[in-house]
C-alpha cells in the first residue's frame, strides 16, 4: 500500500507539468489579452503595448510558458495583472470563504441524499420512491439562478426573515437542493444494482434480517460509487460554485476563476488550473485508497497498480 | 409691529430649520452602496475599472473635479492660472489638506504623481494623458504650494487629467507602485478615510474629520459587492443597501412603488452602427444615409430601453457641454428607398457584429433587421464573444474582416474625439471604420489645441455637423441611467450627469 501511494505521488509530477503545458497554451488561444480588452479611445494603444511589455507578454509563447514553470517549480505563481497580489495570496483569500459554504453544502447534501437513495431503493415503486423522484428531477430541471432569487425574494423581500446577501443560510439552501436530485438518483441506482447481486439473494436465503442484510450487506457495497462520486467532487468543494456566489454574492473562487478567465488574468488563470488539477489527482488517490478500506476485494498489491 | 411680528416668525423659521436639520441627521449614519463587480485595486493612477474608481473617489482627491454641469472646478488646486500660449499651466494649492495619515500635503506629492505617471515601468493606462504630440508634460514644484506644468503645446484636454488623484509621496517614494501594498491599503486626501477591505465582500471607509471641505456627515460608507443586477435589485428593496442603479425592466415597477426615489439623469454614451468605410459597400453616404433613415429609432428606444434614451443624432451627447444636434435624418423608409436608387444600389446585403451578452444591442440588432428589410436590405446578424469581436475589428490591418458593428462609445469629460474620427488613429487606433476627412481633421486638431471653451464649443459643432451629415455611423440613441435611492438618504445633489452623490461631504442618513 505505501509503495503504491509513493508510486502514484511521483506519478503526479509529469502529470501536472503537462497539464500546465495544455493549458497554457489553450488559455491563450482564446482571443484577446489582458490589455486588448481594455478600449477606452483616451487610452494610446502604445500605452497598451508598453504595459504588455512590462507583463513579458510580447515574449514568445514558448519562452513565456518556461518563465512561469521555472518560477511555479519555486512555488511563485506570479501576480494577478489586475490587482498586483501575488497569485497565491489571491487564492488564499477566496479559499476559507469557498470552504465555509462548500462543506456545509456538501455533508448537507450526502446526509440528505444517502437515506433518501437506499430508502427509494428499498422501496422500490412505492409512493415514497415516486415522490422522491418527482422532488429529484423538479430539483434536477430549476436553474441555480432562478431558485436563488426566488428565495431571496421570500426571504429577503417577502418575510424579512434573512438578508439577501451576505448570509450564508440561502446559498446553503440553494447548493444543496441543486445537488440533491443528481446525488439521490445516484445512491438510488446503486443500492438497486447491489439489492440484485447473488450475495444478497444468499444473505436472504440464509434467514438474516431484512434491515441487517440491508444495512449490512447492501449499503457497504452500494457506497462505493459514492465514494468515487465524493472523489472527483473534492475539486469542487475547492473550486466554488461561480453561479451561486454570483447571486449571493460569496466571494468564493468560483467568481474568481470565472473573472480571471473574462480578464485573460493568466496567471491567476494558472494558478487555479493548477490548484485544481492538484485537487483532482488527490481526490482520486484518495479515492482508490478508500475503495480498499470499503471493499476488501480491492488491494493494491505490486502486480496490481 | 407688523415688521416686527414679521422678524420674529422669521428668525424663528431659521431657527426651526437649522434645528429640524440638525435633528435629521443620524451622526452615526453609514450608507451602503452596492458595487458591480470585483474591486481590484484602490490607487486612481493604476485602477482601470469603473468598480475601483467609485470607491477611489472618496479616498483621494484630484488637483480638480467637477460640478453638476462638468464643468471643472477647484479641488486640491483653490484656483490656476494660464499662460497667453496656452502651454504654462500654475496651480495654487490649498494649504490646510493633511493625507489621512496626518502628514501634510504638499506640491511635492503632486509632482510624484504625476512623474510615477510617466514612468514607463508603472502599468498606467493613463500615462498617454500627460504626452503630447509625442513629448510628456514637464511638472514643477515651484515651492510647497504652487505647481506648474508646462506643456510641449497647447491641450484643451489638459485640465481634465489634472482631476487625477493625488498620491502621497511620503508612503510610495521608492516603492514599486504596481505591487505596493498601499494598493490594498489606500491613504488619500479624500472625504473619506481607508478602514476595511474583505476581498471579494466588501469596503469599509469612514469620515476624515480632517477633509478640507468639512468633516462628511457620514459616520462612514459601506460598498458591498453584489455582482448580480438582480440580486443588487433584491438587496434594495430588502433595504440592505441605499441606492441601486435601475435596469429599463425594472424601471416602471420601481416607479410605481413609493418606496424609493427614482433619479434619472443623461449620460455621457452613445450607441451606434459603425460601418467599415473601407469596404465598398458603404462608400457612398447616401447608402449610409438610407440605412439611417430606414431605421426608426424611437421604435428601438420604446421596445429596447423601454422609453429610457432619446434617439441620436451626433457622436456625441446631450450631457456633454460641447453638444450641438445637427441635421436630423429622420426616420423616412421612403426617402431611405429613393437614396439607394440615387445611388444605384440595386441589393444590399451586410453582416453586423453585436457582443454577446450586450441584451440591448443585442435585440437592437433584432429590430433594425426588421426596419431594414421593409426598404429592402438585408442585414444579418452575428453575435460574438465580446474579446473575439475586438480582435476583428481592432486588427492593426487594412482593410479589417467586419462590414459592420453594433457598440457605443462611454465619452470622456472633455469632446476631443480625435482619437476616434482623425485619419492618423487607423489602422492603429480607435478610427476602426477608416474614416478619412481632411476637414474634420484639421477641425479635431484645432479643437484640442484651443483653450477658449466658446471657440472650442464652435469647433465642434462643426465637426458634429458633419459626422451627422456623413454618417459613418448611424448614431442610434443616447441612453439615460435611472438609479433608485433609498428615502432614508438625504443631502443629494439635484440630477446631474455626475450623479446625486457629486457632494458626498453633505450626504447624510435621516434619523
Amino acid at each position: 500500500m505505501k509503495k503504491y501511494i509513493i508510486n502514484r505521488l511521483v506519478q503526479f509530477i509529469p502529470l501536472l507539468i503537462g497539464i500546465s503545458l495544455i493549458s497554457f497554451f489553450i488559455m491563450h488561444l482564446a482571443p484577446g489579452d489582458p490589455t486588448s480588452l481594455f478600449i477606452d479611445p483616451n487610452v494610446n494603444p502604445q500605452e497598451l503595448a508598453r504595459v504588455r511589455a512590462n507583463w513579458g507578454l510580447d515574449q514568445p509563447l514558448y519562452i513565456q510558458y518556461f518563465l512561469w514553470l521555472k518560477n511555479a517549480v519555486l512555488l511563485d505563481f506570479g501576480r494577478s495583472y489586475t490587482t498586483g497580489q501575488p497569485v497565491i495570496n489571491e487564492i488564499a483569500e477566496r479559499l476559507p470563504m469557498t470552504l465555509l459554504l462548500m462543506i456545509p453544502a456538501f455533508a448537507l447534501s450526502l446526509l440528505i441524499t444517502i437515506p433518501l437513495g437506499v430508502l427509494s431503493a428499498v422501496k422500490k415503486n412505492s409512493w415514497f420512491d415516486k415522490g422522491v423522484t418527482i422532488f429529484s428531477f423538479t430539483g434536477m430541471a430549476i436553474p441555480t439562478f432562478w431558485l436563488g432569487l426566488m428565495l431571496m425574494l421570500l426571504f429577503a423581500v417577502k418575510l424579512h426573515w434573512l438578508p439577501a446577501v451576505g448570509n450564508i443560510i440561502l446559498p446553503l439552501i440553494t447548493m444543496t437542493v441543486g445537488s440533491l436530485a443528481g446525488m439521490t438518483r445516484y445512491q438510488r441506482a446503486a443500492m438497486l444494482e447491489v439489492l440484485n447481486q447473488d450475495y444478497i439473494r444468499t444473505a436472504r436465503a440464509k434467514g438474516l434480517p431484512e434491515r441487517l442484510v440491508i444495512y449490512k450487506h447492501a449499503l457497504r457495497n452500494a457506497l462505493i460509487p459514492i465514494v468515487t462520486l465524493l472523489g472527483l467532487s473534492l475539486p469542487d468543494l475547492f473550486g466554488g460554485a461561480f453561479i451561486i456566489e454570483t447571486i449571493f454574492a460569496w466571494p468564493g473562487m468560483g467568481r474568481l476563476g470565472v473573472q480571471s478567465i473574462f480578464q485573460r488574468n493568466y496567471p491567476v488563470i494558472m494558478g487555479i488550473v493548477m490548484f485544481s488539477a492538484l485537487l483532482i489527482i488527490i481526490g482520486n488517490l484518495l479515492a482508490d485508497i478508500c475503495y480498499a478500506l470499503v471493499d476488501p476485494r480491492i488491494r493494491y498489491s505490486k502486480n496490481d497498480k | 409691529m407688523f415688521q416686527k411680528v414679521f422678524i420674529i416668525i422669521f428668525t424663528l423659521c431659521i431657527f426651526l430649520t437649522t434645528q429640524i436639520f440638525s435633528l435629521q441627521i443620524d451622526p452615526q449614519g453609514e450608507l451602503r452602496f452596492a458595487l458591480g463587480g470585483e474591486v481590484s485595486l484602490l490607487n486612481p493612477v493604476l485602477s482601470t475599472d469603473t468598480v475601483s474608481s467609485a470607491v477611489e473617489g472618496v479616498l483621494f482627491s484630484g488637483l480638480v473635479t467637477v460640478n453638476e454641469k462638468l464643468e471643472m472646478v477647484p479641488d486640491l488646486a483653490k484656483s490656476w492660472q494660464v499662460s497667453k500660449d496656452g502651454k504654462i499651466w500654475t496651480f495654487y494649492l490649498r494649504r490646510n489638506v493633511k493625507w489621512h495619515d496626518g502628514v501634510p500635503f504638499s506640491s511635492a506629492d503632486v509632482k510624484f504623481t504625476f512623474d510615477t505617471i510617466l514612468n514607463p515601468k508603472v502599468n498606467s493606462v493613463r500615462r498617454s494623458d500627460y504626452i503630447i504630440a509625442g513629448q510628456p508634460i514637464k511638472f514643477l514644484a515651484v515651492d510647497k504650494y504652487t505647481f506648474r506644468a508646462i506643456l510641449p503645446q497647447p491641450f484643451a484636454p489638459f485640465l481634465i487629467h489634472m482631476g487625477m488623484g493625488i498620491l502621497p509621496k511620503h508612503l510610495l517614494a521608492g516603492k514599486d507602485l504596481n505591487t505596493a501594498d498601499f494598493n490594498r491599503r489606500p491613504v488619500g486626501t479624500g472625504p473619506f478615510k481607508f478602514l476595511e477591505w474583505k476581498t471579494g465582500d466588501h469596503i469599509t471607509v469612514v469620515a476624515n474629520a480632517n477633509y478640507y471641505l468639512g468633516k462628511p456627515l457620514l459616520k462612514s460608507i459601506n460598498y458591498k459587492i453584489i455582482p448580480d443586477e438582480n440580486a443588487r435589485l433584491i438587496a434594495f428593496e430588502a433595504g440592505e443597501i441605499d441606492a441601486v442603479d435601475v435596469p429599463a425592466k425594472d424601471y416602471a415597477r420601481m416607479k410605481a412603488g413609493e418606496g424609493a426615489l427614482i433619479v434619472e439623469n443623461d449620460v455621457l454614451m452613445y450607441t451606434y452602427l459603425g460601418f467599415n468605410l473601407a469596404n465598398p459597400k458603404f462608400g457612398d453616404r447616401r447608402v449610409r444615409q438610407a440605412i439611417a433613415q430606414a431605421i426608426n429609432k424611437q421604435q428601438i428606444i420604446g421596445l429596447v430601453l423601454r422609453g429610457l434614451g432619446l434617439p441620436a443624432n451626433v457622436p456625441s451627447a446631450p450631457a456633454s457641454w460641447a453638444y450641438a444636434p445637427g441635421k436630423k435624418l429622420v426616420f423616412d423608409p421612403v426617402r431611405a428607398r429613393q437614396l439607394l436608387n440615387e445611388a444605384g444600389v440595386e441589393e444590399l446585403e451586410f453582416t453586423v457584429l453585436v457582443n454577446q451578452g450586450n441584451k440591448e444591442r443585442e435585440k437592437a440588432a433584432v429590430i433594425i433587421q426588421q426596419q431594414l428589410k421593409k426598404v429592402g436590405i438585408k442585414m444579418n446578424i452575428r453575435v460574438l464573444e465580446w474579446s473575439a469581436m475586438l480582435k476583428i475589428v481592432n486588427a492593426p490591418k487594412d482593410p479589417r474582416d467586419f462590414e459592420a458593428v453594433l457598440m457605443g462609445w462611454s465619452l470622456g469629460l472633455d469632446p476631443d474625439a480625435y482619437s476616434i474620427w482623425h485619419s492618423s488613429q487607423y489602422p492603429r487606433g480607435f478610427n476602426f471604420i477608416k474614416y478619412t476627412n481632411k476637414q474634420v481633421d484639421k477641425w479635431l486638431e484645432q479643437g484640442r489645441t484651443t483653450v477658449d471653451r466658446r471657440a472650442r464649443k464652435k469647433i465642434y459643432a462643426q465637426i458634429w455637423t458633419t459626422l451627422a451629415w456623413d454618417q459613418p455611423y448611424v448614431y442610434l440613441w443616447y441612453p439615460k441611467g435611472v438609479s433608485a435611492i433609498s428615502h432614508r438618504v438625504g443631502g443629494l445633489a439635484k440630477p446631474n450627469p455626475a450623479g446625486v452623490f457629486l457632494h458626498i461631504e453633505k450626504v447624510y442618513i435621516k434619523k
